[in-house]
């Protein structure tokens, strides 16, 4: 799945990062807790989150993320779209609840990060 | 869908007022935000957290949730579990992440929209 | 965003790089008594289409293909080039930046612009399009090797330096509830640890540690440093604050254990998994506090047994 599949999937839109949209990815994790997202998701999955702070951009570096979804409808400022924008992380915003988010991808096949990757 | 299929169908392991297993599932939420889940909770709505302090029981019997499941291998702290046999509000756990979690939950037909 | 950024190098050289530095030097000239019928002669061997004109190392005009064509074309009586050339000639000096002499080219639509000297006047060279373009991508060039090798050298430090043992020590300073810069410090390790070639899973596992730690740091301190020893194949990560201090040490230890204020958790920190956190990342951690004096954290990172292990799960 791709970036523009998960776009069309939450109704999102695309708030940085237009071009990444060809972007595969392959897993998500759905938190609110940074502390969490650190440790339990795995390298190029999707984070969905109700956070809209700089520290989702600074996890998702540490944690090397694919992409940011924030849920709820929440719209990031401005010094978090620049941070994410130097970090090359795209971002995109849904008015969808996170679990609607979350249901609603894994229907269509994304996978959480305890999950093996079939080859 | 009751609670208690739930918990049959998904393997949850219950932590606290299993008596109260009866209710039916309207939906779904998954916050880690207290506020949010404050301001946002649907009555009927199980909630998906990863937050073990004592407030979810408190922020789950204001809202008249059906019960609390608790991801990632997270364990309710000793206070929160007191706290929730006062309540009489189940807390579940699961070894799952949130979002497959929720994935389970949707595919047996719990949603997160009104 | 790669595009963005090869743009931007090219903007860069544009202001950085001297017409002097593109320039033609060694420039085949003529007097203004050269014949015209002996011009296309010195134009084909030199594959050449305009040249400037230069009597007693002064220059007074050029003439190109355009004006030899015209004048063939016109069937004139020969005559020396100095009644063909044109006399008004527009130059740039050799210390103009490249910006400057395309911003030129384009107005004028000449094809070639002779460099002098500012402050003689004396003629140096001669410049086209191609030249620039070819100045530019030349530069570029180099450039992109220099960082290559820069980048070479930096993840071979190690077997280069000659030693019975080697350590490299990097310090970062913390300042305490800096919320804007939360994370730079682990951002800048993470960068350099990428620069000296060590095993991602390895950088990933130090970086996720630090930040927590860093995290910490503002939190709840007044700030604190962050030193790192780093050795062929091992890590140690030490924080260092100067107080409050922690009184009991294994409670901050249990999950979910945290005094976190409520605007801290809006952060998605303070949940009390920080230290587990650091604990899953690390080989080895140790954790000793003084109430008023500080806190001390080591975090020990291998990549000796298995080094490319992931992060461990919850057990």
């Amino acid at each position: 799945m791709n970036l523009r599949n998960i776009k069309e999937i939450l109704e999102a839109e695309v708030i940085l990062g237009a071009d990444f949209l060809h972007k595969n990815i392959e897993m998500a994790c759905g938190a609110d807790l940074m502390s969490d997202v650190l440790t339990s998701a795995k390298t190029g999955a999707l984070l969905l989150t109700g956070l809209i702070n700089p520290q989702v951009v600074r996890t998702a570096e540490m944690a090397e993320l694919g992409a940011i979804c924030f849920v709820r409808g929440k719209q990031p400022g401005q010094e978090t779209i620049e941070l994410a924008g130097s970090k090359n992380i795209p971002l995109l915003g849904t008015s969808l609840p996170m679990f609607e988010s979350c249901g609603r991808l894994y229907q269509k096949g994304l996978i959480g990060c305890s999950e093996k990757l079939e080859v | 869908m009751k609670l208690k299929e739930i918990v049959n169908k998904l393997n949850l392991i219950v932590k606290s007022a299993g008596g109260n297993l009866d209710r039916e599932v309207t939906g779904g939420y998954a916050s880690d935000l207290m506020s949010d889940v404050i301001a946002n909770g649907q009555e009927g709505n199980i909630w998906i957290t990863l937050q073990i302090h004592q407030n979810i029981a408190a922020v789950a019997s204001m809202k008249d949730l059906v019960g609390v499941i608790l991801v990632n291998r997270r364990e309710p702290e000793a206070e929160t579990i007191t706290k929730a046999e006062e309540e009489n509000i189940p807390i579940m756990v699961t070894d799952l992440p949130a979002f497959e979690l929720v994935g389970k939950l949707y595919q047996l037909g719990i949603t997160g929209t009104k | 965003m790669t595009q963005d950024k090869k743009i931007t190098k090219i903007q860069e050289l544009v202001y950085e790089m001297k017409v002097g530095d593109v320039m033609q030097k060694n420039v085949i000239t003529v007097s203004s008594q050269t014949p015209m019928n002996k011009l296309r002669e010195i134009l084909r061997e030199n594959r050449i289409s305009g040249t400037p004109v230069i009597d007693r190392g002064k220059l007074v005009g050029i003439i190109s293909l355009e004006d030899f064509i015209k004048w063939l074309a016109d069937r004139e009586q020969d005559c020396v080039i100095g009644d063909k050339m044109t006399r008004d000639v527009r130059t740039f000096y050799d210390d103009e930046p490249l910006v400057q002499a395309v911003s030129k080219f384009e107005q004028s639509g000449f094809g070639r612009f002779p460099v002098i000297n500012r402050q003689d006047g004396k003629p140096l060279g001669i410049v086209t399009k191609r030249d620039i373009i070819e100045g530019l991508l030349k530069k570029m060039e180099i450039d992109y090797h220099e960082e290559e090798i820069h980048r070479y050298r930096a993840s071979h430090i190690f077997e280069d330096i000659v030693a019975d043992e080697t350590a490299l020590l990097l310090q970062y300073d913390v300042m305490g509830h800096d919320f804007k810069r939360a994370g730079e410090s682990a951002s800048r390790l993470k960068a350099t640890l990428r620069r000296l070639g060590l095993h991602p899973q390895i950088i990933r596992r130090v970086t996720i540690a630090t930040y927590e730690a860093e995290m910490n740091l503002i939190i709840y301190t007044d700030g604190g440093k962050i030193l790192v020893r780093v050795e062929p194949a091992d890590i140690l990560v030490e924080v260092m604050d100067s107080g409050p201090g922690i009184a009991d040490v294994k409670k901050v230890l249990q999950p979910g254990y945290s005094t976190a204020p409520e605007w801290v958790r809006d952060l998605g920190f303070g949940a009390g998994m920080g230290l587990n956190n650091i604990q899953k990342c690390a080989d080895k951690m140790d954790f000793t506090s003084v109430v008023g004096k500080g806190t001390s954290l080591k975090i020990y990172i291998s990549s000796r047994n298995g080094g490319a292990s992931e992060i461990k799960r919850n057990s």
